[in-house]
């Protein structure tokens, strides 16, 4: 033969076999690849929080003592408010100043005596005579024309508002609040638990003109202590405040002429001092800090009476002396304290230590920039630290993923999932908890209903059917599994599910009367079976008539199901459940699931466990036979507990296909997270739920991770079942030979 | 008598009620099937049939034209209701209604009532009342003249369906020019070069052609609006509808039987070459077929050659050992992983890690704006084939192992290397197995919604995938797909109840298709299997 065509024939079987074997490969690697990208992409939810420093600037404060300060969001402009009113704008980079802005007092020779900084970049000034400004610094990033288009940012600073001298002179220090609606709230506090309640109303009157009420309230309350510590909330409707004998007092101050003390709380046993206060994003949450360290959350729960008493939720870190300032983060629920030593970043909702850093460093204040992404801190020796905090994912953890969490706004820690909402200062709900329940459940009904049929329809199909009957019922099933999901769920839900909520009493029926009717049918054929054509049915035709019993049988029960409902549930079985039960029925409930998904879970178990019992080898079958055993006992001894692992496998594959299944539950479930194991309400699975909510999902954020990780958590549930489900196929395939 | 029980009691000890059982679990499992199958056929079929109209008199409101749905008993269990289709949803604001049978004097059916079917609003039920505007002078006032004139707007429209086409092609260069002018201010090429310069004149000349489209578009279709006839509803309500809005008028009540089967015929061929219209709940599917085909064929290149070789691999190349074994374990996982999951791999690595590199390498200057970085086919498809490459791999292997060794030997000893066996004996033998294999995955392609949802299926997709327009083949585009028509107009339409007869229809249609395919490969496995069978046991 030609030496040139062999070589050419060599070198295509070479290729082949090269190729060929990449190409097997290549899908063991697939399935790997496939679980490493998505746990890759959930990955960065457990990452551990960083804070790294970046600048250090050194001010000049031979002779200036500084009161507060604050910086733009780009952190590259800051200010400095120092003690006789002057804001000086320096750069953060050098400490270089820019732009120095001398008091503006309300009145001639009026030096200021205190100052407060609150909110985003706005400070209260009281001045000598007991009069108070409030104003806003103002940074506007803009892009310089002249300049090569480079971002530059300006300042200003705006007055918002001023308040007269309060009647009971000057105060020992006040706070102030402007809400949306010019609403303009300060709250004095004088020596020996005196407070006092400013508020400045703008309002239109009847004629259309504006009108300008001004009040002023003494804010009265019993207490043991001596108050510490003050915050007003955001809008100023709120005032908490602390006393150095561990309590915590609580005022509405929505009606000026009486503002209401709503409780007072003795929140700790041990009378500790409270040191710090402030309100966590969203002014639903108080965040407390105490002399032994402690920083802890309140809020108020409804307790046994009905009433709402503050209550603590979350306890954070401890610091290892008095916590000297509080500050929540704008962006999200954490928690930002200073302690002796050094600053602590908690969250609030998961009740998460993120970080602690600056230790040793002498910290006397500190501010978060409004992305709440870095923090500014100042040392006792005039130093300025900032530090970038690279804070993935606060709000995941392992506790807010899979344990109960105790959200704002609700009475008792829940599971709970709730990805979004209209409001920014939103905690997000992330709990998997319910949504892993939701699976497991739809795919416990639905193995419930799908596994004895699918079993018992295999056992039928392979020993008792005509073989001529069996070559149409096995490919008749096989085209079954190959119905769309999507067509399944959407009967379901549009065709099912309205038909039986309409006939539960008939569907409650047919369950009691179909076996009822069967046991019948088989004591009548102990009769009908001496008559010699009828005894055919017995060859493997039993199927076909006991088909219409059952029909028939359906048919009376739906027929019956009105009649029953008002004989024994006053007409109406959905209502009885409701006022008798306790039990909400939902028209997309666990029954629709059990069916639809049965639906589709039967085939394949039906095809696998119908294989593995028809290749039980026929001698067998014979020697059973031979030796006197009816055709069931011959069954249920010999060939069933050979065929078992067959069978256990297809039960396997089925609940992986029930777990994975997406179309069905997401149409016939209602989509409602709730953990109820009640067979008449819906549920959320984790399948659904990421068909749900990834494409509204914003790309690498956290609920973006969350759903990866639930498919994740899909994969690996399928992989387990699978992988067993396949290595005791290769186990039986080993002992009979193919199939 | 004692006899008798011991007889019944031999008859329960040896199992004899276990086989019954045995054979209800069966018999309930197909019974299923068959419902299923069953409402699909029922509700499905006679969706386009052109049922009579009534005009059914009340006892104390004024009488109402409807097509009779259903007769039930009525909520206070007294007597019957029926349901009726009322139409007219621009008049009424629903489109059935249920109406009390102790409410009905008498039904008639008079010959004069029209259904028009519209463009928007869904049908209407009324009489000709007069026409007025151009094409309708010369017309008579029943639906003969209505049907004459009717056709003379179509002849008008079509028309100024060839502008419409010129204006979408001038809309697509503009496009491309406003792509090309942002490569150039990409790459900071000088305002004054040839190319900006020519460029500026494309766009402008293009402008003006676009605009003088635009103009002669608006004047024609204010002159074909013109053409207007007025409908009086059961009520006497008059109701004023332009020609143009109007898809087909027909009087169901004057049809023979014959005349229903040709129409019924016609709502057939219009199903599977019509666009949708009204949010998809009426009109055709024509783009929803092209985009489940397009969607098929682009998966089965892909995963058609995947699964043979790796089947091939398994069987003939790799040594049976533990590699093997996990190669296996990783294939039935592969058929195991829920779709979902698929899915969202789609999205994460194809979607936004490869379709968002290649917008960066070649696309740089229409970033943020993704072109391959959005879903679209080529990514659907290419999820989708992975999701079936084990369908294909074990239907390929079950046919490889089914061929007797003799087989492999015979060719081993006529000097036949491994390659050359496998190239003329073994695939030639499996073909009809491999056929079997990429008939189901493509039957599992036609039906699987989920992973679609998330990797570029749409309610609506503007453009389909294949078009006149360069490069003819858009592999990026959006497209839409038979089952996640069914999700969207079953769940996501506004008015649920006047989309269920589409959604049925659909779900006729994809119900057929994907129980013909996987028949037939069912089929052709089967008589496989018979012909080896020789071989084993």
């Amino acid at each position: 033969m030609n030496a040139a065509f062999l070589k050419k024939v060599k070198r295509n079987d070479q290729l082949a076999r090269w190729v060929i074997t990449v190409g097997g490969m290549a899908i063991i690697f697939s399935v790997i690849f496939i679980l490493v990208l998505i746990a890759k992409v959930s990955l960065p939810l457990f990452l551990a929080p960083k804070a790294q420093l970046q600048q250090v600037v050194q001010l000049d404060r031979a002779n200036e003592q500084i009161v507060t300060f604050g910086h733009d969001e780009y952190m590259e402009t800051a200010y400095r408010l120092l003690d006789d009113g002057t804001t000086v704008f320096f750069n953060l980079e050098d400490g270089s100043e820019i732009d120095r802005f001398e008091p503006d007092p309300p009145a001639e020779g009026l030096t200021p005596l205190t100052v407060e900084s609150f909110g985003r970049l706005r400070q209260a000034i009281g001045w000598s005579d007991g009069q108070l400004t409030v104003s806003q610094v103002r940074f506007k990033p803009f892009f310089d024309i002249n300049n090569n288009n480079q971002r530059r940012i300006d300042h200003e600073i705006i007055p918002l508002a001023l308040f007269p001298t309060p009647a009971d002179g000057i105060p020992l220090i006040s706070q102030a609040r402007i809400d949306e609606e010019g609403r303009q709230t300060r709250v004095n506090r004088y020596p020996g638990n005196h407070l006092t309640l400013q508020v400045r109303e703008v309002s239109e009157n009847f004629l259309g003109d504006e009108e300008i009420t001004e009040t002023e309230t003494t804010l009265s309350f019993n207490s043991s202590g001596t108050l510490t510590t003050l915050i007003l909330s955001a809008a100023g409707q709120h005032l908490y405040a602390g006393t150095d004998r561990g309590e915590l007092l609580r005022w509405y101050l929505s009606d000026t002429e009486e503002p209401k003390l709503i409780e007072t709380v003795q929140a700790f046993a041990d009378q500790r001092s409270i040191t710090a206060l402030n309100l966590v994003l969203g002014d639903v949450s108080l965040a407390v800090g105490d002399e032994t360290g402690q920083v802890s959350t309140w809020f108020p729960v409804r307790d046994e009476m009905g009433d709402k008493k503050l209550k603590r939720i979350h306890t954070l870190s401890q610091h290892n002396g008095a916590v000297q300032k509080i500050l929540p983060s704008p962006q999200d629920k954490s928690v930002i304290s200073l302690g002796p030593n050094k600053l602590i970043l908690d969250l609030m909702t998961s009740e998460r230590f993120l970080l602690a850093f600056g230790e040793e460093e002498g910290l006397i204040d500190f501010r978060l920039s409004t992305r709440g992404d870095s923090i500014l801190a100042l040392t006792k020796e005039g130093r300025l630290l900032s530090w970038k905090l690279d804070i993935p994912h606060p709000e995941i953890s392992l506790g807010t993923l899979f344990g109960k969490v105790w959200y704002e706004g609700y009475d008792e820690p829940v599971y709970a999932w709730q990805s979004s909402s209209a409001s920014d200062d939103y905690e997000p709900k992330l709990s998997l908890a319910p949504l892993i329940f939701g699976t497991l459940k739809g795919t416990f009904y639905a193995m419930l209903f799908a596994v004895p049929l699918a079993i018992f329809g295999a056992i039928y199909t392979s020993q008792f059917a005509r073989p001529r009957l069996r070559e149409w019922i096995k490919p008749a099933v096989e085209v079954m599994a190959a119905i769309p999901t999507v067509i399944i769920g959407f009967l379901a839900a549009l065709w099912l599910a309205p038909l039986i909520e309409r006939s539960l009493g008939g569907v409650f029926l047919s369950l009691i009367l179909l076996p009822a009717a069967l046991m019948l049918s088989i004591l009548a054929w102990q009769g009908a079976r001496k008559i010699e054509p009828l005894k055919r049915l017995e060859r493997g035709f039993e199927f076909l008539a006991i088909a219409p019993i059952i029909i028939l049988t359906i048919a009376i029960a739906a027929a019956c199901g009105p009649g029953l409902e008002n004989l024994f549930f006053a007409g109406d079985l959905k209502q009885w459940l409701f006022t008798e039960m306790g039990t909400r029925y939902d028209p997309r409930n666990c029954i629709i699931i059990a069916f639809a998904m049965g639906f589709a879970v039967i085939p394949i178990t039906f095809t696998i466990a119908e294989d593995s019992l028809s290749n039980v080898p026929n001698s067998l079958k014979a020697a059973s036979l031979a030796l006197g055993a009816s055709r069931w006992q011959t069954v249920w001894r010999v060939i069933l507990p050979s065929a078992s692992p067959g069978i256990f496998a297809g039960t396997m594959i089925g609940f992986g296909r029930a777990v994975g299944e997406t179309m069905i539950v997401l149409m016939a479930t209602g989509n409602t997270a709730i953990m109820d194991l009640s067979i008449f309400n819906g549920m959320r699975p984790l399948s659904a739920n990421i068909a749900v909510e990834i494409p509204e999902a914003p790309v690498d954020g956290s609920l973006y991770r969350t759903l990866f990780l639930s498919a994740v958590i899909l994969f690996v549930m399928t992989f387990v079942v699978n992988t067993i489900a396949e290595i005791v196929r290769q186990r039986l395939r080993a002992k009979y030979g193919k199939f | 008598m004692k006899n008798r029980n011991e007889a019944l009691d031999s008859y329960w000890r040896i199992g004899e009620p276990m086989v019954w059982i045995s054979a209800t679990a069966l018999a309930l499992t197909l019974l299923s099937a068959a419902t299923l199958l069953i409402v699909i056929m029922v509700n499905g079929l006679g969706v386009f049939w052109p049922s009579d109209i009534e005009k059914v008199h009340l006892k104390d409101r004024p009488p109402v034209f409807g097509q009779l749905i259903r007769t039930e008993e009525n909520a206070e269990k007294t007597g019957l209701r029926r349901q009726y289709k009322i139409a007219n949803r621009d008049l009424y604001g629903l489109d059935f209604r249920w109406i009390d049978e102790s409410q009905i004097d008498e039904t008639q059916r008079p010959a004069d009532l029209i259904v028009l079917e519209r463009v928007e609003h869904g049908d209407f039920y009324g009489r000709l009342k007069t026409m007025t505007g151009p094409h309708t002078e010369t017309s008579a006032v029943d639906l003969a003249g209505l049907n004459s004139a009717l056709e003379k707007t179509t002849v008008e429209l079509d028309q100024l369906s060839e502008l419409e086409d010129k204006l979408s092609d001038a809309s697509y260069r503009l496009e491309q020019l406003r792509l090309k002018q942002l490569k150039l201010d990409y790459d900071n090429a000088p305002v004054d070069t040839a190319a900006q310069s020519q460029l500026q004149r494309d766009k402008a000349e293009l402008d003006r052609e676009f605009g003088a489209l635009i103009t002669l578009q608006t004047r024609r279709l204010a002159e074909v609006r013109k053409a207007k006839a007025i409908f009086v509803d059961a009520a006497g309500q008059e109701k004023e509808i332009s020609l143009v809005d109007i898809f087909q008028a027909y009087a169901p009540n004057t049809m023979s039987t014959g005349d229903k089967v040709v129409f019924y015929l016609h709502k057939l061929a219009e199903l599977f070459i019509g666009e949708p219209r009204e949010s998809n709940t009426e009109g055709g599917l024509f783009p929803a077929i092209f985009g489940t085909v397009m969607l098929i064929f682009v998966m089965s290149l892909f995963s058609f050659p995947l699964g043979v070789i790796a089947a091939i691999y398994l069987r003939e190349y790799a040594k049976e050992g533990v590699v093997v074994r996990i190669v296996r374990i990783a294939v039935n996982n592969l058929a195991g992983i829920p779709s979902i999951v698929y899915g969202i791999f789609g999205l994460g690595f194809f979607v936004y890690g490869i379709g968002h590199g290649i917008d960066m390498l070649f696309f740089p200057e229409r970033t943020p704006t993704p072109t391959f970085g959005t879903g679209g086919l080529l990514w659907a498809s290419l999820t989708l084939a992975l999701l079936t490459v084990p369908v294909v791999i074990v239907s390929t292997e079950e046919a490889l192992g089914a061929i007797p060794r003799e087989m492999r030997e015979g060719s081993y000893a006529l000097g036949a290397t491994k390659f050359q066996t496998l190239y003329r004996v073994l695939l030639p033998m499996t073909s009809p197995g491999i056929m079997t294999g990429l008939i189901l995955a493509m039957a599992r392609a036609a039906g699987e919604v989920a992973p679609l949802m998330i990797t570029g299926v749409v309610k609506l997709a503007p453009a389909l995938p294949i078009d006149g327009n360069f490069p003819f083949l858009h592999l990026d585009r959006k497209f839409m797909h038979l089952g996640f028509h069914i999700y969207d107009i079953g769940f996501q339409s506004p008015n649920v109840e006047a989309a269920k007869p589409m959604v049925f229809v659909t779900t006729l249609l994809l119900v057929l298709i994907v129980l013909l395919m996987s028949s037939v490969a069912i089929g052709l496995r089967n008589r496989m299997k018979k012909r080896y069978t020789f071989g084993t046991f």
